[in-house]
């Protein structure tokens, strides 16, 4: 890609400067940073205008229709107004709590992309514990979300805080569980020798964890706190959930963060489950992306056709229907990747 | 197995759940670009009040009987009236004040002259609360064009009388009767061929059609004569008067 020769003149230049070595880490690093920050932001405003494109199509409205080619400057200009606003601190709230809370979200959010592969030599970084990372990072967000809940000294934010702890947890564990049957196969926790090892149409993982893909995709939905799963900040009950007394830009934050972590999840589940960026004729960033945003409109379908749980309801299928159906899928998965081995051989 | 029967129900449940999403998708929108597309009102839709003009002479149809404003439950309507030179009724102001006006329709029932309607017009808001007040001339001028189905067949066609003012006889119709013969033939030649015989007690009112009346003009009129129920409704007393005086 174009960005090796940006590093290599940065490189040149630290080296004509005569600064370390440390330094030429320093500034590639950064570089990627941005512009990863800057393909996810653009990224998170694209998501958030095409979620309310499909919602409005599926009601038969039309959506956001006035800024720009069909709306779709909407939700930049929603973001500027934000960027515009007071940014309130109520009194009685934990201050450092309250301030960093929105700061972690969205942090952990744009960590997670660290081992995501986006084409084929296009990754921040290939970690060897990779999905392994993700998972811990991603894990992260519940923490902030409590902290928000708790430091707004507020009770629609501390139940919608609470909630999502309860929910984030409890799903994380299928979760995990169906992402092993992958693992099994594919023998590294590095995204990109997951996504090499399925190079074909038909070594795509979905075909071989059907069952693991389905529980991915619920327990990953729960995860990002979308609809059907979305109690934390179900409108109705808790007026917002944890983010009910943010404003301007903090909840901007809170808002791409949810947008962004649906895009993680889908990434993830298109680097697991359907190839990655393996694909014929298109640029290979072109087939992430693609699959991805598949992946994210089938979350959009969801939140568009299905009622919110109840609680109890949402504990009990995790619990009683997701983990032992997760623990089934591995425990198959194993056997016959064994008996696979023991009879056919590798 | 009871659960593994309730499982892949569920299952058939939410794909049927996607579909019905699903299928809506690609549909239409029904949303309308509301300043740029408008929805096109039918010609009964509630809107504001306007006047109505003659088509060929340009002259309301208002004969200043009263009946509307009587019938305003809000008293938007105000009529001044005053003999023209023939000694005809006719409204010197009319004014409607759209501001308490409730768009019910009931001036529009009470009218016995098809002279008031409810137009298709809707857009209301102004930067002055006095631009809602309108008057005879911008009511005539927002019925110009406005298209509406007779109340009855203008059989006054033969009858009626040129000057400017109100060409109907209203209560007044014993200066009406006189006036008929004269001009205004031209007007509407199409009906007032058909409708000879019953030309005099048509123009006052069809509420005289049993009592003396030939039975051939009575089939003719009944299915021409859409809004001869809303005429009586509101129209009683009016009816009633002319048939005492005549």
């Amino acid at each position: 890609m174009e960005l090796h020769g940006i590093f290599e003149y940065f490189g040149s230049l630290i080296d004509k400067i005569g600064l370390p070595g440390f330094w030429e880490f320093l500034v590639d690093n950064t570089l990627i940073a941005a512009v990863l920050l800057g393909v996810l932001s653009v990224m998170a405003l694209f998501l958030v205008w095409w979620e309310r494109k499909v919602s409005a199509h599926m009601q038969d409205r039309l959506g956001p229709m006035r800024t720009g080619w069909h709306g779709v400057l909407q939700t930049l200009a929603d973001g500027m107004k934000l960027l515009q606003k007071e940014d309130i601190t109520p009194t009685g709230v934990d201050r450092g709590v309250f301030f960093w809370a929105p700061v972690i979200v969205f942090a952990t959010t744009f960590l997670a992309y660290v081992p995501i592969p986006w084409g084929e030599k296009l990754i921040p970084a290939d970690l060897n514990i990779g999905i392994l990372y993700i998972l811990a990072i991603t894990t992260f967000t519940v923490i902030a979300l409590l902290m928000a809940g708790w430091g707004s000294n507020n009770k629609w934010a501390l139940l919608g805080g609470m909630r999502s702890a309860a929910q984030i947890i409890s799903y994380e564990v299928p979760l995990t569980l169906s992402i092993m049957g992958v693992l099994i196969f594919a023998e590294s926790l590095s995204m990109q020798s997951i996504v090499k090892s399925q190079a074909g149409f038909f070594d795509w993982y979905v075909f071989r964890q059907p069952l693991g893909f389905l529980i991915f995709l619920v327990a990953s939905t729960a995860e990002v706190n979308r609809t059907p799963f979305d109690l934390p900040e179900a409108e109705q009950e808790l007026v917002a959930g944890f983010n009910v007394e943010y404003s301007g830009m903090k909840f901007a934050m809170f808002f791409l963060a949810e947008f962004l972590n649906m895009f993680t999840a889908s990434a993830i589940a298109v680097t697991l489950f359907f190839g990655g960026w393996n694909g014929p004729l298109l640029p290979s960033w072109v087939w992430f992306l693609g699959k991805t945003l598949v992946i994210v409109f089938i979350l959009m379908w969801f939140r568009w056709t299905y009622p919110r749980l109840r609680v109890d309801h949402l504990m009990e299928f995790a619990w009683k229907w997701l983990l032992p159906l997760a623990f089934l899928n591995l425990i198959l998965t194993g056997i016959g990747v064994y008996l696979w081995d023991a009879l056919v051989g590798k | 197995m009871g659960v593994v029967k309730d499982f892949i129900s569920g299952i058939y449940n939410l794909l049927l759940g996607l579909k019905v999403t699903g299928l809506r998708l690609p549909e239409k929108s029904v949303t309308l670009q509301y300043p740029d597309e408008k929805w096109e009102m039918p010609e009964r839709s509630r809107g504001i009040v306007v006047l109505l003009s003659d088509k060929e002479t340009g002259e309301l149809n208002c004969t200043a009987c009263m009946l509307c404003m009587r019938a305003c439950p809000t008293a938007a309507i105000q009529i001044e009236r005053d003999k023209n030179e023939k000694g005809k009724w006719y409204a010197k102001a009319f004014t409607v004040d759209n501001t308490i006006c409730c768009f019910c329709g009931l001036c529009e029932d009470a009218c016995n002259f098809d002279a008031i309607k409810l137009a298709t017009y809707y857009e209301n808001s102004v930067y002055n609360q006095s631009e809602l007040v309108w008057d005879k001339d911008k009511l005539q001028e927002m019925g110009r064009d406005v298209p509406y189905t007779p109340k009855r067949p203008k059989k006054k066609a033969a009858a009626k009388p040129a000057p400017k003012p109100a060409p109907k006889p209203a209560e007044g119709s014993d200066a009406g009767a006189p006036d008929k013969p004269k001009p205004a033939e031209d007007a509407k030649p199409q009906q007032a061929a058909s409708d000879k015989p019953s030309e005099k007690a048509e123009a006052n009112t069809d509420k005289k059609e049993p009592d003396n009346k030939p039975a051939e003009p009575k089939a003719e009129d009944k299915p021409s004569d859409a809004g001869s129920d809303k005429d009586d409704t509101g129209s009683d007393d009016t009816g009633q008067d002319k048939k005492n005086e005549k």
